[in-house]
């Protein structure tokens, strides 16, 4: 009698003890994102309550420093089990085998057909090594231009009708927008989204006809003529040329939702409204700002848009067993709810079930985009992506900030992108 | 020395005394210094993949080899070495010019010294944002110059043009180190007796010689000591560049040799060849560091 | 003669006549301001656009008296752009941290420092060298492998992973090494001759005298941890276990970050060191002696 309390003690240390044991901890690190954040606790809670056994432990970092944490983590054979990062960032892991292919019974799928037909073509390639897949979609996006209508009709454009269509006319219209005190910028008519070049410069050279490599796999920056005019392009763009933006000057993103007359137009994707809609809710779609297509050149051979580009959730290949399979559990269980991803982080993960839904149709200029992610490539991804950036980003930064002869500087551009794909330093 | 392990002679017992006292320090460094750089030693002779689960693969000198032939590399050397000349000599001559007006004021000492060494106490990261926005095109670095200039709206591309970019970040770290150096300078010039001084100016010497013949000489250790710690700074630069490159300004002029090291281990995975850049990092300010001891070693009297 | 140079105050000594004349005297005074005034302008630039409106801060002519006064930064930037105050603790885990550090380093690198000099043995001289060579690894070059000997003890994003590998410094043992090669033997003798054990030498004959020197190097490792950026980005995994430069970092980097949050979190970044350097200034000024003083 006198034992009871400490017999009842130990009864409930023991089924703690043998619960805590149980129990499945997956550990889950993703970048930062207020609205995402908020949606993916509650699907946590939800989730958890479905599946005793399973608890989420979920960190956000910046997208900044993601990569690297990932990567020391990994290095140290200690990586989180679910990570997530920009396609081009994640492709190393899946060719190092450090991720598990994706389990599609237990992401609740069924098959891997079914798995594959369950989103738009092609937008599992990306992960997709000898035919298996590695990830599942947590965000696609493809960027197209944000226009702030504001800044147009103050100019005495009409944003409807005046809007660039072309990189000619985007050169003059921006030239028109921009407003200086001296040579020094207070308003750029449009900017881009340094220093992501793999975006929106390749597909620039694409669209006269250039590549960034070749068929063979070996030979890089196809075709000089095309890739000369974009280059003598970024010239004109900078300080040197007509100064209407540089990598220097702000990040025009990081400006436009607040429509404090410093920016016209920017590139963004679909997740951008649900941004503007936080920081400034008084600017409105369709009377304060707008979407439009990625421009074309005049004399375009192709029709090429800002390149897609995403986020795949991946699992950890040296986590245990049973915590992949927990972990594919949960990322099928928070893949289901596609459409909220869409609805309150503005986040589209291309599932058919989201592409096919009203919230999508009625999303503000979601046609838009989705006419440009059908005429968009992917963005280029491979062992040395990282580095090619940066080959695109110095021959960038050569004829924009020190004012060098395209001709010379492709040249060093062809030699760093080469040496990279051979895996030199 | 010791007869039984009970009577041990004084000297044997301050000496184990000295190595207890000692033992923590050798561990602490052995385990997270010396362990951690014969490790990078070992790793720079082995080709590795960070990610790979691959063991590291041994491949002799080529990785010094490699960097031998590679533009990229001499090109971060050029950057560091342009760095550390256009710092490290401004630091020392400014900080022993102001140390030398400040000790000779009457008033105010402390308030220059406090002042001066304000930046130092500002976190780096903070330094860097705030910069930023000083050097960027809108702000009043350039509304400064233009000002001073009698001009207006020409920006002077703080962070967009390679010369000035290279100028801002040496503006940036010098800006943060001047107080220190100016401080220690001061205390070695508090160092020198008044006696010898006393005793020159009764020869005869008048102020520029007591300075010259007297004062610099006899402040030899503290330039010695300050110009080796603002060259080592100086070389081991690495959050200014970074946070610079990180926020738009170009990456090829001042492409430091530890930002090197850092992109080729954490974005091109090559942590074999990362660890041999940082090995020869590590030979050459041994090597300057040593030869500027020499140096002065050999010009006392 | 040396302990009388380590007793001169940060004041130092100062010239009958300067090098140059009235004249020089003159210029001294105002290149001694100008440098004042350009050294503090970006400090001021910070504290007073922290109460300005975001577009003021960018904006072509600058004002400096605000035109203004906008107090909302201060309640983002303490509130940070998703609203869950990491702010606070992000400064506390950094004054908990280099604190700690600061400590540890003092007491150890005292030790050391008493070993290498006073209790004198044979090979102490090839000690010292070992531990002042450390002093040139760039932290880079270390940083994966001893990521991993820290992840190996299980200390990766834990306050123990943050102090861990900066218990001592080089930089630490080599300054209170210099520092104690002045000592009087004649102190350690006598509590000797008196039976004194040695650790109690060291607590209560060492310690208490070479205080200056002692706070000089607390305040430079508090410093030179507050600062620290590239360590905790490598350990932390977690908001709650976020340094200050860590937080600024995130906090500069995210998309919906205005230039006037921005610098009233560079403001109260700066704050705490300040407060810290303003009220113990008299040890640091007087204490840089040890710096030269040591070399003689």
């Amino acid at each position: 009698m006198r034992n009871r309390p400490l017999t009842a003690l130990s009864f409930a240390l023991a089924m703690t003890f043998t619960i805590a044991l149980a129990q499945v901890e997956v550990v889950y690190w993703t970048h930062e994102d207020p609205n995402r954040t908020a949606l993916e606790q509650e699907l946590i809670e939800q989730f958890q309550a479905e599946n005793p056994g399973i608890v989420i432990s979920r960190v956000t970092h910046p997208s900044n420093a993601l990569a690297q944490l990932i990567l020391t983590a990994f290095a140290a054979n200690r990586g989180p089990d679910i990570f997530n990062m920009e396609t081009f960032n994640e492709y190393p892991y899946i060719v190092n085998q450090r991720v598990a292919p994706v389990d599609p019974v237990a992401a609740g799928f069924g098959s891997y057909d079914a798995f594959y037909a369950a989103y738009l073509e092609g937008m599992i390639d990306p992960v997709t090594l000898d035919r298996l897949p590695y990830g599942i979609p947590l965000e696609l996006t493809n960027w197209a231009i944000f226009l702030n209508m504001n800044v147009f009709r103050g100019a005495g454009l009409d944003p409807l009708t005046d809007y660039p269509k072309t990189w000619e006319e985007m050169l003059e219209i921006a030239d028109r927008l921009t407003v200086r005190d001296g040579e020094i910028i207070t308003r750029r008519g449009f900017d881009f989204r340094y220093p992501y070049y793999l975006n929106f410069m390749v597909p620039m050279a694409q669209q006269l006809g250039g590549q960034l490599i070749g068929d063979d796999g070996e030979s890089a920056i196809v075709n000089d003529e095309a890739w000369l005019r974009v280059l003598a392009y970024f010239r004109e763009w900078g300080p040197h040329g007509r100064n209407l933006g540089s990598p220097t000057y702000a990040n025009a993103r990081a400006l436009f939702n607040f429509d404090n007359d410093d920016i016209g137009m920017m590139e963004s994707g679909q997740y951008q409204v649900a941004r503007i809609a936080n920081d400034n809710p008084g600017f409105l779609p369709g009377e304060g700002w707008m979407v439009v297509p990625f421009p074309v050149w005049e004399d375009a051979v192709e029709d090429a848009a800002g390149a897609y580009y995403g986020h795949y959730w991946m699992v950890n290949a040296q986590s245990t067993a049973d915590e992949q399979e927990a972990a594919w559990k949960f990322i099928g269980y928070m893949a289901q709810f596609a459409e909220d991803f869409f609805e309150r982080a503005g986040l589209l993960q291309a599932s058919q079930a989201v592409l096919d839904s009203d919230t999508f149709k009625n999303h503000p200029y979601s046609d838009i985009f989705m006419s440009d992610l059908a005429r968009a490539p992917a963005i280029y991804y491979g062992d040395a992506s990282p580095q090619i950036r940066q080959a695109l980003q110095d021959a960038v930064e050569a004829v924009m900030l020190q004012n060098r002869e395209p001709a010379e500087v492709l040249v060093t551009l062809r030699a760093s992108v080469e040496r990279a794909l051979r895996g030199e330093y | 020395m010791a007869r039984s392990a009970k009577r041990l002679t004084v000297g044997a017992r301050k000496a184990l005394w000295g190595w207890a006292f000692v033992v923590p320090a050798l561990a602490f460094f052995g385990l997270f210094a010396f362990y951690p750089i014969i490790n990078a030693l070992v790793l720079s002779l082995h080709s590795k993949n960070v990610l790979s689960l691959r063991p590291p693969r041994f491949v002799g000198f080529q990785n010094y080899v490699d960097l031998w032939n590679s533009a990229q590399f001499w090109n971060s050397w050029k950057a560091t070495g342009l760095f550390t000349v256009s710092t490290a000599v401004p630091l020392v001559l400014v900080s022993l010019l102001l140390a030398t007006l400040i000790v000779s004021r009457l008033r105010l000492q402390r308030f220059f010294q406090m002042a001066l060494y304000t930046p130092a106490v500002i976190p780096g990261v903070v330094a860097a944002a705030i910069w930023l926005m000083l050097l960027d095109p809108r702000g009043i670095a350039n509304q400064w110059v233009n000002f001073v200039l009698g001009v207006s709206g020409i920006d002077r591309k703080w962070l967009a043009s390679p010369d000035m970019v290279r100028l801002s970040t040496v503006l940036v770290y010098f800006w943060g180190k001047l107080g220190f150096f100016t401080i220690i300078f001061i205390a070695g010039l508090g160092g020198i007796p008044t006696s010898v001084k006393e005793a020159a100016r009764v020869d005869g010497a008048t102020g520029f010689q007591l300075y010259r013949y007297i004062t610099l000489p006899l402040l030899k250790p503290t330039t010695l000591l300050v110009s080796i710690m603002a060259m080592i700074f100086c070389m081991r630069t690495f959050s200014t560049q970074y946070l610079f490159t990180q926020s738009g300004a170009p990456r090829e002029p001042i492409n430091v040799v530890t930002l090197g090291i850092y992109t080729t281990a954490i974005r091109d995975y090559q942590i074999g060849l990362a660890s041999a850049m940082s090995i020869v990092l590590l030979v050459v300010m041994f090597v300057l560091a040593f030869l500027q001891f020499r140096a002065s070693r050999t010009q006392d009297g | 003669m040396a302990l009388q140079t380590q007793q001169v105050h940060g004041g130092g000594t100062r010239f009958r006549h300067t090098p140059v004349g009235v004249m020089g005297n003159v210029l001294g005074w105002m290149l001694l301001c100008f440098a004042v005034l350009l050294v503090l302008t970006p400090v001021a630039f910070m504290f007073i656009a922290s109460f300005m409106p975001a577009r003021d801060i960018l904006k072509l002519p600058f004002s400096w008296w605000p035109q203004t006064w906008y107090f909302e930064n201060f309640w983002h930037a303490i509130q940070g752009n998703d609203g869950r105050f990491i702010f606070p603790r992000a400064l506390l885990n950094s004054v908990f941290v280099a604190g700690t550090i600061a400590v540890t380093t003092v007491l150890l690198s005292t030790m050391a420092g008493y070993g290498l000099t006073k209790l004198r043995f044979r090979g102490a001289g090839i000690v010292f060298m070992f531990i002042l060579s450390t002093l040139m690894i760039p932290f880079e070059t270390v940083m994966i492998p001893l990521y991993v000997v820290v992840t190996n003890l299980g200390l990766q994003n834990s306050y123990a992973g943050l102090i861990v590998p900066f218990l001592l410094s080089a930089f630490g043992v080599f300054l209170m090494r210099q520092s104690l090669l002045s000592f009087p033997d004649e102190l350690l003798d006598a509590a000797r001759i008196d039976g004194a054990s040695e650790p109690g030498i060291f607590f209560r004959v060492v310690l208490p005298n070479m205080w200056p020197v002692m706070a000089v190097l607390a305040i430079l490792t508090f410093e030179a941890q507050w600062d620290n950026l590239i360590w905790p980005l490598l350990v932390v995994q977690s908001s709650e276990l976020k340094t200050m430069p860590l937080y600024v970092v995130t906090f500069m980097e995210e998309k919906s970050t205005n230039e006037g949050a921005m610098v009233a979190v560079a403001a109260i970044s700066s704050i705490p060191m300040l407060i810290i350097f303003f009220t113990l200034s008299q040890y640091f000024l007087r204490g840089a002696n040890v710096f030269s003083a040591g070399k003689e």
